[in-house]
């Protein structure tokens, strides 16, 4: 038998095509990762099966016994808080025949028992008992060995849990990096945190995953063609380089973000003004130098968990009103993505702000949004035609204001490059794709082979 | 509504009822302005205090009941954000509607109560088809919740609570109406 080394990594595509071909600064990026199934099927093992993906929030569970099922990287997840109070998170699949052993959205549960013959496990995942146990000669059950199988590495940031299927992926903490500086001016800056409002929107889009990140990467001089029903509303300002005075700013681990200045008296992003205090004292003066100019920011943490913090009218004649949604965006396959989208807010938020707020989310960027409806009609097109094998011959133009020099004033870590309107952080996001695409290990792993 | 009429047995109107004619009438009118995108017309038929509402659903065990959230929609309009949704419409940078829906809401098993003077309640399951493009149509399922109130010398749209079936959304936006 010919010796097949089955375990060499390969950079290749089934016909040759190097990986770190398909993102180069010199051609561009090829419309073939957006549409090419071996791709999508590279991705998982190679970025979703390695890296930090977020999977839920620590207050959508209230009480021991609070479930909540979700999916990794493909693969059913339940996550159960413990009698102990810690959110664990386990392969949804009964080691007996593998069906899943939670099957609501949600639920409150004792133990978690399979419907097929009855194996049930606790709170903690181990196995509690298997059906007609005393027919089994001891040494052919080994309970202590078949609880349910944990997501291996769980860990969070601000309430936001994430999970990980390989155990030589940094911690956390190290794999976001720098970013934590900008996710805590939205999510760590007052006393008691930040909470989930109700349950995620979660919808299905015929896109592929990427062009939602690569939107959420700031893409802010879309918004004025994409979104240019909402300028002839009033609900933009008429600027189109409204969006365009801020930076573009690429954190480690292909982080990256935008943040924008409004005009003046929305400072802090628009948050109320009685909330500023709690800001400050919660935020670094790094952190605050950084809050206190802006209005609006995007960012994306790798590989597909985005958010927007903006400022925008509920309805035509309102005035402005900021709201904050994170977004993960679950692929499905290379042409099919599940949308979970949340509306987030600090938890000390007064009352009528937090009415407000959920109407302006809602209203522009749920999925009857104003503005999110065109985004779905964009992404799904550009999947569609970029699944061609004649559009494939042809790479993506990037080329907005890309290679310039950061600026090295700007009080916050990462690099930051001064004008909001440009592509630089779309292709520090593909290069950190190629980057996990191309590497043997997780991107950041410790040990060498 | 007084604490005495909520304590009495609504009345219903039957198959047959003067009231439950009329207001057959109206949701029949009423859909097929929304099919031939008379919107403005449509708008007509709304009560300047409307709340239109359609709350997310969770796939539930039966003990935890019907899952719709009472703290979460997926939309969450009045009077003055629905003219803002039509406006939008009248603008040529709409492209999520741009080339349109073609949407058929069948509405039916309609059961209408007395909520009041002048005032009903509309219970009708509806199939939404919405066509678009070359795809696939999207099925939308589920029951209207209404209340009419008599005004402007017909009756008026003053709340729509949209009851969904689907619990994921498999459809990649709601750019329509129901």
């Amino acid at each position: 038998m010919a010796s097949v080394e089955t375990d060499v990594f390969e950079s290749r595509l089934a016909d040759g095509t190097e990986i770190d071909d398909l993102v180069t600064e010199e051609k561009g990026i090829s419309r073939r990762i957006y549409g090419d199934p071996e791709i999508f099927a590279l991705e998982q093992e190679r970025i979703f099966r390695r890296a930090w993906v977020f999977l839920a929030h620590e207050t959508e569970f209230q009480r021991p016994g609070d479930t909540i099922t979700r999916n990794l990287a493909g693969e059913p997840v339940v996550l159960i808080m413990g009698d102990d109070g810690v959110i664990r998170a386990f392969l949804n699949s009964c080691r007996h025949r593998g069906m899943r052993v939670c099957r609501a959205d949600r639920d409150n549960l004792k133990f978690m028992r399979c419907v097929y013959h009855g194996w049930a496990y606790n709170r903690d995942g181990t196995l509690r008992a298997a059906f007609a146990e005393q027919l089994y000669e001891p040494e052919r059950l080994r309970k202590e060995e078949l609880g349910l199988i944990p997501v291996t590495q769980v860990d969070s940031y601000a309430g936001f849990i994430f999970g990980c299927w390989d155990p030589e992926t940094p911690p956390l903490d190290e794999y976001l990096g720098d970013m934590r500086f900008y996710l805590d001016l939205i999510v760590n800056r007052t006393d008691d945190g930040c909470e989930v409002v109700g349950v995620p929107h979660v919808w299905e889009a015929r896109c592929n995953w990427k062009f939602a990140t690569d939107n959420f990467t700031g893409d802010n001089f879309h918004l004025y063609t994409a979104h240019g029903s909402m300028v002839e509303l009033g609900m933009l300002p008429p600027d189109p380089m409204s969006l365009s005075y801020g930076y573009m700013i690429t954190a480690e681990g292909g982080h990256v973000l935008h943040i924008v200045p409004g005009p003046p008296g929305f400072e802090y992003l628009g948050m109320p003004k009685e909330m500023i205090p709690e800001f400050k004292r919660n935020l670094s003066p790094a952190q605050q130098a950084v809050m206190e100019r802006s209005t609006f920011t995007v960012g994306s943490i790798f590989p597909n968990f985005s958010y927007l913090h903006v400022f925008v009218p509920k309805e035509q004649g309102a005035p402005p009103c900021s709201f904050l949604s994170f977004r993960m965006w679950e692929p499905l396959a290379f042409n099919r993505t599940r949308i979970h989208s949340y509306l987030i807010v600090d938890k000390s938020a007064p009352a009528d702000f937090r009415t407000e707020t959920a109407q302006a989310y809602v209203r522009t960027f749920g999925p009857s949004g104003l503005f999110e409806q065109d985004d779905m009609e964009n992404w799904e097109d550009c999947t569609l035609v970029n699944s061609g094998q004649i559009a494939q011959r042809y790479h993506l133009h990037h080329g907005m204001r890309i290679g310039l020099p950061p600026d090295p004033d700007f009080p916050g870590p990462g690099k930051a490059y001064q004008g909001s309107y440009g592509e630089q952080t779309q292709l520090d996001f593909y290069a950190e794709w190629e980057r996990w695409m191309t590497a043997p290990r997780p991107v950041g792993a410790r040990k060498e082979a | 509504m007084t604490v005495e009429a909520t304590a009495r047995e609504p009345v219903v109107f039957g198959f047959g009822t003067p009231e439950y004619a009329e207001i057959t009438d109206w949701v029949t009118r009423e859909v097929h302005l929304l099919d031939e995108a008379r919107f403005d017309e449509w708008y007509e038929q709304l009560h300047p205090s409307l709340t239109y509402s359609m709350p997310v659903r969770l796939s539930l065990m039966p003990k935890d009941g019907f899952g719709f959230r009472d703290d979460t929609d997926y939309y969450l309009d009045d009077y003055t954000s629905i003219r803002t949704r039509l406006n939008r419409l009248k603008t040529e940078m709409a492209w999520a509607e741009q080339p349109g829906s073609r949407t058929r809401h069948l509405v039916t098993n309609l059961l209408v109560e007395g909520a009041g003077d002048d005032e009903y309640r509309v219970r009708g399951q509806f199939l939404v088809t919405r066509a678009r493009a070359d795809h696939l149509p999207d099925i939308f399922s589920g029951v209207r919740e209404d209340l009419l109130v008599r005004g402007g010398g017909g009756l008026l749209l003053r709340q729509r609570r949209v009851l969904l079936d689907q619990s994921v959304l498999k459809s990649f936006n709601l750019s329509i109406l129901f």
